[in-house]
């Protein structure tokens, strides 16, 4: 059955030159939803950070001859009870948002991820007391949660981005035990345990490489969450404290003036939908794109 | 075979299910000489591959369970070593390359980078040196373009491919036993040949011995030097390449080698063993082939010893030898 083949010749291979993440990438290029995610994503970043060069006044400068002022060439998106330029808050605020997403994303992400992974890979007692505390947690809606821990900490935004970032880490202790459990069932762990790589390589170049992009989609997505999360908290005096700019403060403000200056509110509202629409894309986009199912 | 004592000597490996009430690797004992090729052969489920992992110390306790016996390689018993001494010994002097080159490979690792590892891991060289030794090594395995492989990401490469930089990355540190669990397998027969042939060479180069765990007795034929044949947990005949093929003394051995298509006979129905392996939890007491066996007769309900019949050649039954004019 096994003749021999005469010398053993290099088998002919084609020359496959093609760099890993490539095929993700142009998956999520050819999706016009995530495409629409990442520009909306984008632009709120790029007005955000260029938000000390832009030609507008002050977010906290005020201009007591022109207080409530419906959008106008002056002020474009108007002003609010105090004279201030809305346009002006709405960037600044565009910082404070987009910061408290991805600061608070972050704390959830390197706290969570290394506890969940410590759980799917020692399991037994340490998977147990971690995985408790994880449903103990993920028990409180998110929200509540970050209020909770916001008002315990006191109001700033730093304690809000913390709150916020406490309250996300428990869905990264679930996913990241999930994914280390199933990597480990791999062929390839088993083949690393025969060459005799040690427990903290097989974490570090086996187990973390390998549940990267369900986390990157679950951390892309969970941003959305934590700026409507910031945008509550600030709404309720919890986060970005005033004269500071924040779109969740800045509707706080506005409710109380609906009927006679609507802009306050509009601009805010639409800012967060935006920006929770774009990560939102973004994020299902990233899924799809690494789902190494669907080629 | 000759007066130096076995590289590696297993006696009385067991392992079963954790509660279960029979051994699904029963009192297995092999030596392996040094250089040698040895072939377990058997079929699916007869405790092959957990005969491998045990020796690895890769059994998945639970729901595996090590049920007892030695495995004494150059002086130390494999059996009941450290986790620390383990893993040193893994992917060092002892190595396993496994049956799926598509999935034992780490997908978000480069081919260099996976090979350096081990070699970084067991010989603390530096990062460059092992490098070195990498590219080295794809090169030996006849790797197309080893430089640029190196760069490669698993999924760039075509099987026969990543079972060479399997292979590559078992040898890296000049093991003295590799251990194959079904190396071809998942492989195209022409694939196979060549690395069937591939690894013949780099055995005769490095010295190293290679248990090849099979179900192909053509593979058997190719690579063995000695064969042991495993049925249903237990090992039923054990010896010279030689010997087993031209004068098989097991029921199950005979059966398994009649079995085997040939050029010779075309037409002719090939002969079948008749019905399948018992079930783990219905192992006979006694010869566990004996409801298979054509043969069997009342001797048959306890456990036959294994008794020599040849120089190097050991049959558990109870009709060996089998008389010349029987």
């Amino acid at each position: 059955m096994v003749e021999k083949l005469g010398a053993v010749a290099p088998a002919p291979e084609p020359e496959p030159e093609r760099p890993a993440g490539n095929r993700a990438l142009r998956k999520l290029r050819r999706s016009p939803a995530a495409l629409f995610g990442g520009l909306l994503v984008t632009f709120f970043v790029v007005v955000a950070v260029l938000a000390p060069v832009l030609p507008i006044p002050g977010p906290a400068e005020t201009d007591w001859g022109a207080v409530r002022k419906a959008p106008s060439m002056a002020h474009w998106f108007g002003t609010d009870e105090i004279g201030r330029d809305v346009l002006s808050r709405m960037i600044w605020g565009a910082q404070a948002s987009l910061l408290a997403g991805v600061v608070s994303v972050v704390i959830a992400v390197l706290l969570g991820v290394p506890l969940g992974v410590l759980a799917g890979y020692a399991r037994g007692w340490t998977d147990a007391v971690i995985s408790r505390f994880t449903e103990a947690l993920l028990a409180t809606p998110f929200l509540i949660l970050a209020i909770a821990l916001a008002a315990f900490l006191g109001p700033s935004l730093t304690n809000a981005m913390i709150a916020i970032g406490l309250s996300a880490m428990p869905i990264f202790i679930r996913l990241a035990r999930a994914q280390t459990m199933s990597v480990l069932t791999e062929d390839y762990v088993e083949s690393a345990h025969a060459v005799g790589v040690g427990h903290l390589a097989l974490v570090w170049r086996y187990v973390l490489p390998n549940i990267f992009p369900p986390i990157l989609v679950q951390a892309t997505l969970t941003i959305a969450t934590a700026i409507i999360a910031e945008a509550s908290l600030s709404f309720l005096g919890l986060g970005q404290q005033p004269p500071a700019p924040s779109w969740g403060s800045m509707l706080n403000i506005a409710k109380n003036f609906l009927e006679q200056a609507p802009w306050m509110a509009l601009w805010p509202g639409m800012a967060i939908f935006l920006v929770v629409l774009g990560f939102n894309l973004l994020g299902d986009g990233l899924r799809d794109a690494l789902d190494p199912r669907d080629t | 075979m000759n007066d130096q004592p076995p590289l590696l000597e297993v006696r009385g490996l067991s392992v079963r299910i954790r509660g279960a009430a029979r051994n699904l690797v029963d009192e297995v004992s092999l030596e392996l000489n040094a250089g040698e090729t040895l072939c377990v052969v058997g079929e699916s489920g007869c405790g092959k591959s957990l005969t491998a992992l045990a020796l690895m110390g890769l059994l998945s306790d639970p729901p595996l369970q090590l049920m007892g016996g030695k495995a004494l390689f150059r002086g130390q018993n494999l059996l009941s070593l450290k986790r620390h001494n383990l893993q040193q010994m893994r992917g060092d002097q002892v190595a396993m390359i496994f049956q799926e080159p598509m999935t034992s490979l780490n997908p978000s690792l480069r081919i260099g980078e996976q090979i350096a590892e081990t070699v970084r891991r067991h010989r603390g060289v530096s990062t460059a040196d092992a490098r070195a030794r990498a590219l080295e090594m794809l090169e030996r395995v006849r790797i197309p373009a080893a430089g640029a492989r190196l760069d490669a990401y698993p999924h760039e490469l075509s099987g026969g491919m990543r079972q060479r930089a399997m292979i590559a990355m078992a040898l890296a540190n000049d093991p003295a036993v590799l251990i194959a669990d079904e190396p071809t397998t998942a492989l195209d027969v022409t694939i196979q040949a060549q690395i069937l042939e591939l690894m013949r060479g780099l055995l005769a180069e490095t010295g190293a011995a290679l248990i090849l765990i099979t179900h192909d007795l053509g593979v058997v034929a190719e690579m063995a030097d000695r064969v042991a044949v495993m049925y249903a947990g237990r090992i039923v005949e054990v010896g010279a390449a030689r010997a087993i093929f031209e004068d098989p003394q097991h029921p199950y051995t005979i059966g398994l080698m009649s079995s085997m298509p040939s050029f010779g006979d075309s037409g002719a129905r090939l002969v079948t063993i008749p019905g399948v392996v018992p079930s783990a939890t219905a192992m006979p007491p006694g010869c566990r082939f004996a409801p298979r066996c054509p043969f069997v007769e009342d001797a048959c309900g306890a456990q036959p010893a294994a008794k020599a019949v040849g120089s190097d050649h050991m049959v558990a039954c109870v009709r060996a030898p089998l008389g010349v004019a029987a």
